[in-house]
């Protein structure tokens, strides 16, 4: 190309830079492209930076300095013993001493002390003989920022309390049943709960979830209530989850009361707010999830494999149970961990439902009231009191790091499978 | 990046009888050399081919040209590449710059999914063009007679650019290059996805391409790169899976009477 | 003699003459199995189903009742039950409302986050920072209510704009934080359609001088948008069908404003209140939230329809 003049604004064809106009074009270019990429960067910090902010703010108020204080010394009840060596047996008597003889019936029939753990003994002695009671709860950062200025005041306003340092997460909490008092509080039950409604769940989805995937991959054709099904999965996959709630209040609640409560079994004194109805709600809350999962891990087993099996005279079946299932395993695997997880998270349908907010004893049968670690966290963070914030937080340290063994299990499988292939 | 002194090739001053000079051109992915010391000449407004069986490094010495190589992780380049007597891979020259004087087609045609119009109007718009409307036309309406295809398409200008025939899609992307005013074009196997209806139509555009532009091509078609190019460059993989420039010279004399053994075994067919 | 030879042929007979069963009756369980593996994938119809007469049936005796009038329920800005006053608007202002501060805080910062993981960050980097959105992604959305109502609506009362402008309960905490809750989701969805356009796209605005900035602009998110406005459309979706952050923090009765200042329920946040009280089957509250049910049921059902639809009729044909 021949050389141009510099003034090209009468160029039919308009002006492209120039000379040295066009290392100021590209500066400015460069310049733009910079300021960009510090914000495309700046909205991930954000997102991670809320993350960061949502675990300081969960364990700020897990460990602090709190003022306790007691009606009665509890070593002049053991005669100087600890409370925690004494045996269930020692706790009963304590208990039946020192509370009314009515108050005492009441514990008996809320659930017999036969039955009853020793933690759960131990809490009532706590709370009703005992007295203890927290009177200030600092959290984290103060503590560890202006202790002086927190023993001045407590020393001022609580003469008879003790300051000490205190991790509102600890044995206790994970073993003892709820109460309302924050201190004695604990999520023994809750776990044990989620336990419960999550076997059920799994033991429920699982097969379903699986089948039901073989069915769309292996035995479907294409017709109109293949498509039907199909598109039904994937849009209840997107429904949110307090409608499968308010499913399963009308169906497994209500509807099916008799069954759900147990009353077709026998059992006589509970409504169909139990367990089972729980774990059923959630089953089909998650079977969704299972199918869609199960559906994928299935359509990445190769070909090859089922063509060698039905070459060798196999029927259908016979290919998805000893070949196809087999090597798609690890993935269902992973899908299996996910709705774990998932299913353990899920607070709204359980509250439609009607889970239990305050109760004392440890499930035993799928007839029983039931809570979750979620519904527990739900309730002590709608109560007011820095108390109830403290062990809501305990409660959430709790379900997150269950959660996220159970994430980082279902990530390694995930990578284990992609390397074997 | 881009200093006071603006580097010598943004000037529009031609000089010289060549517009490119590769000199021991080394180029690394990772640590596994991929060009060993290749070194030639690309004269001013002519047709440069360069030939060999695949993976002996020519698309990654085409690439090298106008510094696409830079965006794969891990690539390194040594050796001078000059244009307009200026090191392209001196640190002061930024690649858009060298992007935007040295061309590319790919083998594949990629219009963007956008009208053919928007097609166009991208390169120059992103490079600082300014003009009115009736201008844009105006620079839409030549590249695509540059690029031979203004008949076909001149009536569906706001069409996407992908509802167009394979041919048609590597002749707008031609077009696309030369509405930001390039002095060489670079072309990556350019009609290896198409028709030989379509190959010819691009070949035909090639000589025409010719008077004003200098075109280095890179070819599998032994034939093409006869019919087409002014000179020829045969590359050749040596033990270490380097590629190497086995022979450079005039086409007539590539083809006719090669002095290398090997590429006389390759323009007979004899491996390739 | 005889016996050996006939013995010899019958060993030498191939098995595909006669049709041995190889393990009882393969073909009467093949059926079996086949009808059951249907069912297991028919019961998601099984629930649809479920769904929709439940909210059907109960939303007629909602209707069906002497208060409540059609026009008065999607015509009026008073809820509540007491007083006879049945009109949904408050709790669905207040569910636009949440759901769109969640989408102005999600919908920015999630596609600056995957354009950024898409075109800028290196594989390694991409490596662990992916991983970690889905940590947020994972976290149960109660958390989430504790965090707006310990965290965020303390830091906006008083940190910005003073105690006696900002109510202990408000939609804006709400909002804020579902934008937290949904970032991972736009990001990642937006994520993986920015990462489905072909590299040769990408080359050929770099082959014309484009810098990075503006081939991820000009090229790469034009021509993902299918899918990224898919992204925001389930998005919106699952603002609109949040429970547990709503029912903690953006207040517990139903208020008709517009100022995100101030408490108002939720219709999600209502029916979690409603039901987790004693209600009796008969009562028109349990009836109601039925009726709220419906509605929601279906304004999600839409979105997510239209999600799809967005997503299959734009996408780009990149060849």
């Amino acid at each position: 190309m021949s050389a141009q003049s510099l003034d090209q604004r009468d160029r039919p064809t308009g002006y492209l830079p120039e000379g040295a106009d066009i290392n100021r074009n590209i500066a400015v270019r460069r310049l733009r492209g910079a300021i960009w990429h510090a914000i495309f960067v700046s909205s991930l910090i954000i997102g991670l930076l809320a993350l960061a902010t949502l675990i300081y703010t969960i364990v700020n108020d897990t460990f602090g300095y709190i003022a306790v204080q007691t009606k009665v010394d509890p070593e002049e009840l053991t005669g100087g013993r600890p409370l925690e060596e004494l045996s269930k047996e020692e706790l009963i008597e304590i208990l039946r001493a020192n509370v009314s003889a009515g108050l005492f019936r009441r514990f008996d029939r809320d659930e017999p002390f036969s039955e009853r753990s020793r933690e759960s003994v131990l809490q009532l002695v706590e709370e009703r003989v005992v007295g203890r009671e927290v009177v200030a709860v600092y959290k984290l950062t103060e503590s560890l920022l202006e202790r002086e200025r927190i023993e001045a005041t407590v020393r001022e306003r609580f003469p008879r309390a003790k300051l000490e340092f205190h991790s509102w997460l600890n044995r206790d909490f994970l073993t003892r049943p709820m109460s309302s008092v924050p201190i004695l509080a604990g999520v023994g039950n809750a776990i044990l709960g989620s336990l419960w409604v999550i076997a059920i769940t799994m033991l429920l989805a699982i097969p379903i979830g699986i089948l039901g995937g073989v069915y769309l991959e292996e035995y479907a054709s294409d017709t109109w209530y293949y498509r039907l099904i199909e598109t039904n999965i994937n849009n209840l996959a997107g429904v949110p989850s307090i409608i499968y709630g308010i499913l399963g209040l009308a169906v497994f609640v209500r509807a099916f009361e008799s069954f759900t409560s147990g009353a077709m079994f026998g059992v006589t004194d509970s409504n169909g707010r139990t367990i089972l109805s729980a774990g059923l709600t959630m089953a089909l809350l998650v079977l969704p999830l299972m199918i869609i999962n199960a559906r994928e891990a299935i359509r990445a087993v190769p070909q090859s494999i089922r063509q060698a099996s039905y070459g060798l005279g196999a029927t259908k079946w016979q290919t998805v149970w000893h070949h196809v299932l087999p090597n798609a395993l690890p993935g269902i695997l992973t899908g299996t961990i996910l709705s774990v997880s998932r299913a353990m998270g899920e607070t709204a349908p359980l509250i439609v439902i009607g889970a239990s907010t305050f109760i004392v004893f440890f499930p035993d049968s799928v007839f029983d009231k039931f809570t979750v670690i979620p519904i527990q966290i739900y309730n002590w963070t709608s109560q007011p009191g820095a108390q109830f914030r403290s062990i809501a937080a305990a409660a959430i340290i709790v379900l997150l790091v269950t959660l996220l063994a159970l994430n980082a299990t279902a990530i390694l499988l995930r990578n284990r499978l992609r390397r074997s292939y | 990046m881009a200093t006071t002194e603006f580097s010598s090739i943004n000037t529009l001053q031609s000089n010289g009888k060549y517009a490119v000079e590769v000199h021991n051109a080394y180029i690394y992915y990772g640590t596994f050399r991929a060009v060993n010391n290749v070194s030639l000449k690309i004269e001013r407004q002519r047709i440069t081919a360069f030939i060999g069986p695949s993976g002996c490094g020519k698309s990654t010495v085409l690439r090298a040209i106008n510094r696409m190589n830079d965006l794969i992780p891990g690539s390194r380049f040594e050796g001078k590449i000059l244009f307009h007597g200026k090191n392209i891979y001196d640190p002061d020259v930024d690649p858009v710059e060298v992007r935007r004087r040295i061309g590319m087609v790919f083998q594949k045609p990629n219009p963007f999914p956008k009208s053919i119009y928007e097609n166009i109007m991208f390169g120059p718009r992103i490079n600082g063009w300014r003009g009115t409307k009736q201008q844009a036309d105006e620079l839409v309406e030549r590249a695509l007679r540059g690029a031979a295809i203004w008949d076909e398409v001149k009536d569906k200008l706001h069409q996407p650019g992908t509802a167009l025939s394979g041919g048609q899609q590597q002749r707008l992307c031609i077009a696309r290059a030369l509405a930001v005013q390039p002095e060489v074009i670079l072309m990556d196997e350019p009609c290896s996805s198409l028709d030989p209806i379509s190959t010819l139509k691009i070949e035909e555009l090639m000589f025409e391409l010719r008077q004003n532009y200098t075109i280095v091509i890179v070819t599998h078609n032994m034939q093409q790169a006869a019919r087409v190019s002014d000179y020829t460059a045969f590359f050749l993989m040596n033990e270490s899976r380097a590629g190497e420039l086995i022979e450079y010279g005039p086409t007539t004399q590539i083809f006719q009477n090669p002095q290398d053994e090997r590429t006389e075994n390759y323009i007979s067919g004899r491996f390739g | 003699m005889e016996q050996e030879a006939r013995v010899a042929v019958e060993r030498s007979t191939p098995l595909s003459i006669s049709p041995i069963n190889l393990r009882g009756k393969p073909r009467f369980g093949e059926n079996v199995i086949e009808i059951i593996v249907f069912v297991c994938g028919a019961i998601s119809i099984f629930t649809t189903t479920a769904i929709v007469i439940v909210l059907f049936q109960e939303a007629w005796l909602f209707f069906g009742s002497p208060e409540v009038d059609l026009a008065e329920f999607f015509g009026t800005t008073t809820w509540q039950p007491e007083t006879g006053r049945f009109g949904i608007w408050p709790l669905m202002t207040s569910t636009l409302i949440t759901s769109i501060i969640a989408l102005i805080v999600a919908v920015p910062l999630g596609l600056g986050a995957a354009i950024y993981l898409s075109e800028y960050a290196s594989p390694q980097a991409r490596g662990y920072l992916k991983p970690i959105l889905e940590v947020l992604a994972g976290v149960p959305t109660v958390v989430y209510g504790y965090f707006a109502l310990t965290f965020v609506t303390p830091v906006i009362l008083q940190g910005l704009l003073g105690k006696e402008n900002v109510e202990i309960y408000n939609m804006l905490s709400a909002g804020l934080t579902m934008g937290i809750m949904i970032l991972p989701l736009v990001a990642s969805m937006s994520e993986d359609a920015l990462s489905a356009v072909p590299r040769a796209l990408r080359e050929g605005a770099y082959g014309l001088g484009a810098t990075r900035l503006e081939t991820s602009l000009r090229i790469v998110v034009p021509a993902a948008m299918s899918g990224i406005l898919a992204a925001v459309i389930v998005a919106m979706s699952r603002a609109v069908g949040e429970t547990m952050i709503v029912a903690l923090a953006a207040g517990a009765g139903p208020r008709f404003t517009f100022n995100p200042l101030q408490a108002a329920e939720t219709m999600t946040g209502h029916i979690a209140r409603i039901s987790g009280g004693d209600i009796s089957y008969a009562s028109i509250q349990y009836t109601s939230i039925f009726a709220i049910a419906l509605v929601l049921f279906f304004m999600t059902l839409l979105l997510n329809l239209l999600s799809g639809w967005v997503a299959s009729r734009f996408r780009e044909v990149y060849e």
